[in-house]
């Protein structure tokens, strides 16, 4: 276990920094955290593990739904973009469905003044077809993105984020996003 | 002159019964501490070509057991590979591994069907010359013994795929069937090992197509494999690989993509395993030229892009990365000596790493 923390630490220490514009304009998210799922990848898990790092305030339901939480009560939604068809198969669910319960949540986080946050954690290999149409069906409720720059080689997310006037936070490793985090959230 | 007789009929007999037995080359390394056979957990597979050999790492000091599978698709060679090199070169400091190189060794004993690379390709080790195997991805039609039904239907559950073949590729038996084929026998025997030997996690290694883009026969373009660079957990051990997953790609660079099981999907090892034996499953898959349907000549040794080095080396990372995140996670892990990480297989490349 000491072992690990180390690591996980050096992987702290190693991880080069991020491009973010959100702050220097005074913008920044608070706690406490809703993280879910939107297309049923393991990103948003990864997205958990990352935030323990920084020891951010969240609770993580990957079919959080408006039907079972009461978004108000958080301060920042985060969905985590991802379309696995192996996922949205182990939750028995089809990509409709999916995409109708992130953009409810979304509806009701912009209702109730909560933040919504698109992230790519995973990168290029979550670019698609069906990943891109949940993004886009989400971002005109995203008050930022955060992404991980090999997602946004065609400058798919920059276009979304310069169209809304919305910052973008990337970042090279998935690691990388504690940086993200610890500034957007002031940790 | 009946003597002679007797010796050379018992002499054809055990030919017979024995010499069609495919036994591929590993010489192991002294942190192997006892060979046992598939068929000690489940004696119907003795004497026969489904057998294949067990060997056991074991350092005597308090620890989880970790189960290591390679060759479950025996043209997936970065699997077989990094397992052998595991069994000629680690020892183990705390718990206890067990490695199966060849888990169906059938399928290692016939070359690949598409017929386009050797069956034994020949490399020099740090001793010399040897062989890899370059097997098939199912096991022999002879040995299963029966024609491939029209649909395959998984034995538990009324999943079925279309191609009837599939009845021979053990990873869509899990957790198997005792009285079944010999493909289903062969996932049984794996099942009731993992039983047996208490064993808390496991990896099955694979391979899959590359990632790379390319033009089918009517010119369009096609997507590579979406497979390739991916860590399939069980949905109970996806925070253990997210983990492992961030620290190969912070230390080494190599993004890999966490999936989790399709419970949908019956059969697989990283499914099944879990589920009837409680042991945390894991299934990897390396980017293999040799697997890309579009590609009419090609080097699963030296690719430029994906040399075996790169793709054993990042099976024998994520070995070591699992170690570690199952000890963040879980407490306490299998300790290892000389497990080369995937920098040092890079550098000294992966027959070096061979006896």
């Amino acid at each position: 276990m000491k072992r690990l923390l180390i690591v996980l630490l050096i992987i702290g220490v190693v991880s080069v920094g991020f491009a973010a514009d959100g702050t220097e304009q005074g913008f920044v998210l608070e706690e406490p955290v809703a993280v879910t799922s939107a297309g049923q990848s393991p990103g948003a898990l990864q997205f958990t593990v990352v935030a323990k790092m920084v020891k951010l305030e969240y609770t993580f339901e990957k079919l959080l739904s408006v039907e079972t939480v009461d978004i108000s009560q958080f301060k920042t939604l985060v969905l985590v973009v991802g379309a696995s068809g192996k996922g949205l198969g182990a939750a028995n669910i089809d990509i409709e469905a999916e995409i109708l319960r992130v953009k409810s949540l979304a509806e009701a986080a912009e209702k109730s003044g909560v933040k919504v946050v698109i992230c790519n954690l995973e990168g290029e290999s979550r670019r698609g077809p069906s990943s891109d149409r949940i993004v886009t069906e989400l971002a005109p409720f995203a008050d930022a993105y955060f992404v991980k720059s090999d997602a946004d080689q065609d400058g798919f997310f920059t276009t979304f984020s310069e169209k809304a006037g919305v910052p973008l936070a990337t970042f090279e490793k998935t690691v990388d996003l504690k940086d993200v985090l610890a500034e957007y959230f002031g940790k | 002159m009946r003597i002679k007789a007797i010796l050379l009929v018992t002499l054809f007999l055990a030919s017979a019964l024995f010499g069609t037995f495919f036994r591929p080359d590993v010489r192991p390394g002294y942190g192997v501490t006892d060979i046992g056979w598939l068929s000690d957990y489940f004696s119907p597979l003795r004497n026969t070509n489904m057998d294949t050999p067990v060997y056991f790492m074991d350092s005597g000091v308090d620890g989880p057991t970790f189960l290591l599978m390679g060759g479950t698709h025996a043209r997936e060679i970065s699997g077989t590979t990094a397992a052998i090199v595991f069994i000629e070169n680690v020892a183990v400091t705390k718990g206890r591994v067990i490695v199966v190189p060849f888990s169906n060794i059938s399928a290692a004993s016939i070359p690949d069907e598409t017929g386009k690379s050797p069956h034994l390709i020949p490399i020099e080790s740090r001793s010399g010359s040897r062989f890899l195997v370059y097997g098939d991805r199912r096991t022999d039609p002879l040995d299963q013994g029966i024609p491939d039904p029209e649909i395959f239907k998984h034995a538990q559950s009324d999943f079925t795929l279309d191609d009837g073949a599939e009845s021979r590729n053990l990873n869509r038996q899990y957790p198997g069937v005792a009285d079944g084929n010999p493909t289903q026998q062969l996932a049984y025997a794996i099942n009731q090992l993992v039983k047996t030997e208490n064993v808390d996690f496991n990896l099955d290694m694979h391979e899959s197509g590359t990632p790379d883009s390319y033009i089918d026969s009517k010119g369009n373009q096609r997507s590579g494999s979406s497979l390739a660079y991916t860590l399939v957990c069980h949905p109970d051990a996806l925070e253990i690989g997210a983990v492992a997953i961030m620290e190969i790609e912070a230390f080494y660079g190599v993004s890999v993509k966490l999936e989790e099981s399709n419970k949908a999907f019956r059969g697989l090892s990283h499914l099944e395993i879990r589920d009837a034996t409680g042991s945390l499953s894991f299934l990897s898959e390396t980017p293999n030229p040799g697997q890309d349907s579009w590609r009419d000549r090609f080097d699963v040794i030296n690719d430029p892009d994906y040399p075996l080095s790169h793709r054993a080396g990042l099976q024998l990372q994520i070995i070591r990365s699992l170690f570690g995140a199952y000890e963040m996670m879980i407490g306490e892990t299998v300790e290892v000596e000389n497990l080369p990480s995937y920098e040092e297989v890079m550098q000294n490349g992966i027959f070096s790493y061979l006896n």
